[in-house]
């Protein structure tokens, strides 16, 4: 159950290749999360596997049966929407109960779902009030319910915390996972949060303009991004991407290193590269220094302890770990 | 895809409905209109009768196009739309703007204004020509009689006399006759169709920019400025979708004129279509053919606004 | 425009002043009908009584011995009913359609639709005769609901397919992946989500219905007549019966002033097709 393949997906709009022929596998039970930025083409991929978007060729192949033709309804899978769309005139347990009914199921069984979804998910005395008298997060939350009472065989999560707060969406991103956990069913996450993408994927997919640039596990991304584009977008605050005479040093077009791999010192140090402090964040744990001056990339980005007193204008000298600097060739691939 | 044929073709009915409600009754049309056709002849019974045979080419068009009765109904077309169109936006937008802020009772003045557009149009004209406008009968007629019995009186009065006694009888118009029925109908719609105008002017008045006005103000202009290049402006849009909208109903306008003065002097295209139709079906058929082309060339300009909106 | 240049004085007495005013001249016709219509017949075109007379029911009362009342408004109510519904049933689909299930036509299509509105009545006037005689149709209910439906179906359409653009795509769409099927769509998503926007464009088209003035008194003799017919047969009366004539008139739009209050917002929606909101 929740296995699903993707064959050679194409999608056009009219004359332009939103998806050039894709190849993609989805494991049984999986947490895969599609990520990248605005425009590149993957909720379309989502909407593709739910059914609501054809394919201009192309297979989706779910638990084995080829869909392509399926209609949504048909594939077995629900999906939590970003705007959540929720039925505004319905209470939240017709909502939750609406699958179930277009299933014709009966209502002893409906009732049971209801009630164990609703424990699980802190709806239990919402049950008979209608969308618009919940909070963002509430409403989030029936829009799952009304995913698990179906037992599909996949989840498919269009960026379904973009529209909460900060402070909710780490919660809900907790729940989510801890539910997955739980229920141990295939996951499909969109989001362009890549931080999103880190904390809860198994298997994260990067895209860019239709194309799939890596898939992997979270670490595997942050260690060995295969090329510049994943390299820039995974990570946070971003890596530091350099160009130019620094980068030949290591016979590389580009040189990547993260601002974590970067030790700061106030003195002068043999080899180090050397630049002016623009604007240091204190975050308290850490310290993000923003720095110019260093040849090939401006500003340079620095994580460094969050005691280290340094201020706008100070001169800091820079050493890059060398161990963990990565090398790009001018095809923007991994070297 | 597959499964969204069936949601497409939804639209089928409607389209074939309206689709044939446009092409066969007008193929009709188009067809009699290159024939002879007429509903009595007693000298030619072969023309009483649909028939290729009859074909008669553009006679039909020559024949209307030299029909004096064609040019004075395609002026007075023009006639009548215009004034109304006239009318109806200065007094729409001026009523809008007199109404458009809050003040007590805002709500029953609204509903107040809007009334006389829910009138049947023959109702209109039975009430315009009959209770209002009869120069005997009517309010026309009992105020100007009133006016004469009290000039009446003043003759006899002392000292003012003689100067009332300079005064003629004052004479009711008359709205039936030929030269003023077209007024009558001008005046009847106009108060018909100046509240909806007045409608679509509020509405866009309420989407108008509050904060572009209070920038205004801090840039000192004054009231007279902020209508002139503010609100003008916004409500041009508007004001053509007004335009565009009215002349398409008012071009075929028919009640009113059959009721005031059955057509008497004062013919529009689609009145003299029917008055053809009473027996030159050859005839009616082509001055149809020129009322589609006339609103064709208005429906193009009306198309072309309402789809730039609508569609984003 | 002297309007906007006044001073606050004029802004907090003068304006509601002006605007009572205007409003009630242009409401005079209508009291002016009503009020005739409580007059005798002799008593309306009597300058002496013009403003103060004993007030009488009897026009109403005997609306149905002077001018056949009740049989117009029973087809009135009839056709517009029937039109109305109809309208509904053929533009709810394919709004919706149009609405969720775009395709590259689907603006040309519209557009096409409130083209056919703009064609001119009068030049199929004698076609359309000819057909309804023809097809043994003239002067039956039927004709005249079909014309009905026909004329205001763009309209209709168009209304609501700006009302069903509001609904986020996102419902309908979640209703697909909640396994409902194309009728499921319209009758538990759609319908009950768009039931103020659908009740309005019914409304809206049913006042239109009633007045249409055309086709009913072209297509129509005796059978299937209505009440614009009845008023255009009535409409010369010389003074002689002003009063009951005031009284069948009345009768004939009182109904629809009223519903047309409920519906005034939704009027400049559906009459300038949703490019004025």
């Amino acid at each position: 159950m929740g296995h699903i393949v993707l064959e050679d997906v194409v999608k056009r709009f009219g004359e332009t290749e939103v998806i050039p022929p894709l190849n993609l596998t989805i494991e049984e039970g999986e947490f895969a999360v599609f990520v990248g930025p605005s425009g590149c083409g993957k909720s379309t991929l989502l909407r593709i596997i739910a059914g609501l978007e054809d394919t201009t060729a192309g297979k989706v192949i779910i638990d084995g049966q080829d869909v392509t033709e399926v209609s949504p309804s048909k594939r077995g899978l629900a999906m939590v929407f970003q705007s959540y769309a929720l039925y505004p005139h319905m209470t939240v347990r017709k909502n939750i109960a609406f699958p179930m009914r277009m299933a014709g199921m009966s209502e002893d069984e409906q009732n049971t779902r209801i009630a164990a979804a609703a424990k699980s998910l802190n709806l239990t005395d919402y049950l008979d009030r209608k969308p618009g008298q919940l909070s963002g997060g509430q409403r989030q939350r029936v829009a799952i319910g009304r995913a698990i009472v179906r037992e599909p065989s996949a989840f498919l999560f269009d960026e379904p915390l973009s529209n909460l707060d900060a402070a909710l969406r780490v919660g809900m991103r907790l729940e989510i996972s801890e539910m997955h956990k739980r229920l141990k069913t295939t996951m499909i996450y969109v989001t362009h949060d890549q931080v999103e993408a880190m904390t809860m994927a198994d298997r994260i997919v990067v895209l860019q303009a239709g194309v799939i640039e890596q898939v992997g596990s979270p670490l595997d991304l942050y260690h060995t991004p295969q090329n510049i584009f994943v390299a820039g977008f995974i990570g946070s605050p971003k890596m530091n991407l350099i160009e130019g005479s620094e980068a030949a040093k290591f016979g590389a077009k580009t040189i990547g290193i993260r601002p974590e791999h970067i030790s700061v010192a106030t003195t002068p140090t043999n080899g180090a590269w050397k630049g002016t402090v623009g604007v240091a964040e204190h975050l308290g744990s850490d310290t993000f220094i923003h720095i110019h001056g260093v040849e090939g990339c401006d500003p340079l980005t620095v994580r460094a302890a969050g005691d280290v007193a340094v201020k706008h204008g100070d001169t800091v000298y820079l050493t890059p770990d060398a161990a963990v600097i990565h090398k790009f060739g001018d095809d923007g691939l991994r070297m | 895809m597959s499964n969204r044929t069936l949601p497409r073709l939804l639209q089928a009915p409607a389209v074939i409905l309206l689709l044939v409600w446009m092409i066969v009754p007008l193929g009709f049309t188009l067809f009699f209109s290159f024939i002879r056709y007429v509903l009595n002849s007693l000298n030619r019974p072969e023309w009483t009768s649909p028939s290729i045979d009859n074909w008669r080419g553009f006679g039909n068009y020559e024949y209307v196009l030299n029909a004096k009765d064609f040019w004075f109904a395609m002026q007075n077309s023009v006639f009548i739309v215009g004034s109304i169109l006239f009318l109806t936006v200065i007094l729409g937008v001026l009523i809008a703007v007199l109404i458009n802020k809050a003040f007590p009772g805002q709500g029953i003045v609204r509903v107040l204004l809007i009334s006389p557009f829910f009138i049947m149009p023959a109702v209109n004209a039975v009430l315009w020509i009959n209770m209002i406008l009869d120069p005997v009968l009517g309010l026309n007629g009992l105020a100007i009689d009133g006016i004469n019995n009290v000039v009446a009186s003043l003759q006899d009065a002392p000292l003012v006399g003689w100067f009332f006694s300079l005064w003629t009888k004052f004479e009711p118009i008359s709205f039936r006759s030929s030269q003023n029925s077209a007024y009558a109908v001008i005046m009847m719609v106009t108060w018909q169709w100046t509240p909806f105008a007045v409608l679509i002017f509020m509405t866009s008045l309420q989407s108008e920019d509050e904060q572009q006005k209070e920038a205004a103000i801090l840039d000192g202009a004054s009231k007279w400025a902020m209508f002139r290049f503010l609100t003008l402006p916004h409500l041009g849009r508007p004001m053509a979708i007004v335009v565009m909208i009215q002349a398409i109903f008012h071009l075929s306008l028919y009640a009113e004129i059959e009721i005031v003065s059955r057509g008497n002097g004062n013919k529009n295209l689609p009145y003299l279509i029917g008055e053809f139709a009473n027996n030159n079906i050859g005839a009616a058929s082509a001055t149809g053919i020129f009322a589609v082309i006339l609103a064709n060339i208005i429906a193009i300009f009306l198309l072309r606004m309402v789809g730039k909106t609508l569609m984003e | 425009m002297a309007i906007v240049a006044q001073n606050s004085k004029f802004g907090t007495i003068g304006r509601p002043v002006f605007a009572w005013v205007v409003a009630l001249i242009f409401f005079f016709p209508i009291f002016w009908l009503v009020f005739t219509s409580f007059k005798t017949d002799a008593d309306a075109v009597k300058p002496e009584f013009l403003f103060f007379f004993t007030p009488t029911l009897d026009n109403y009362l005997n609306m149905t011995e002077n001018y056949d009342y009740w049989r117009f408004a029973t087809n009135s109510v009839i056709t517009s009913v029937l039109a109305t519904a109809l309208a509904l049933v053929v533009g709810v689909p394919a709004a919706y359609a149009m609405a969720f299930n775009p395709t590259k036509r689907t603006k040309d299509v519209l557009m096409w639709m409130l083209s056919t509105k703009m064609l001119p009545a009068a030049a199929v006037l004698y076609p359309m005769t000819f057909l309804a005689k023809s097809l043994g149709i003239y002067d039956t209910h039927f004709v005249i609901i079909l014309v009905l439906t026909l004329v205001n179906l763009p309209i209709a359409i168009w209304m609501l397919f700006t009302y069903f653009k509001e609904i986020p795509k996102d419902i309908i769409e979640a209703g697909q992946m909640d396994g409902v099927n194309t009728w499921g769509e319209i009758k538990e998503i759609l319908i009950p989500l768009a039931w103020g926007g659908i009740a309005s464009t019914g409304l809206l088209t049913f006042i239109f219905c009633w007045n249409e003035a055309y086709w009913t008194v072209r297509l129509t003799t005796t059978e299937a007549s209505t009440l614009s017919a009845l008023i255009e047969g009535n409409r010369a009366p010389e003074g002689l019966f002003f009063g009951r004539l005031s009284a069948v008139s009345a009768a004939a739009v009182g109904p629809i002033i009223v519903l047309g209050w409920f519906c005034q917002k939704q009027l400049v929606q559906g009459l300038t097709f949703g490019a004025v909101k």
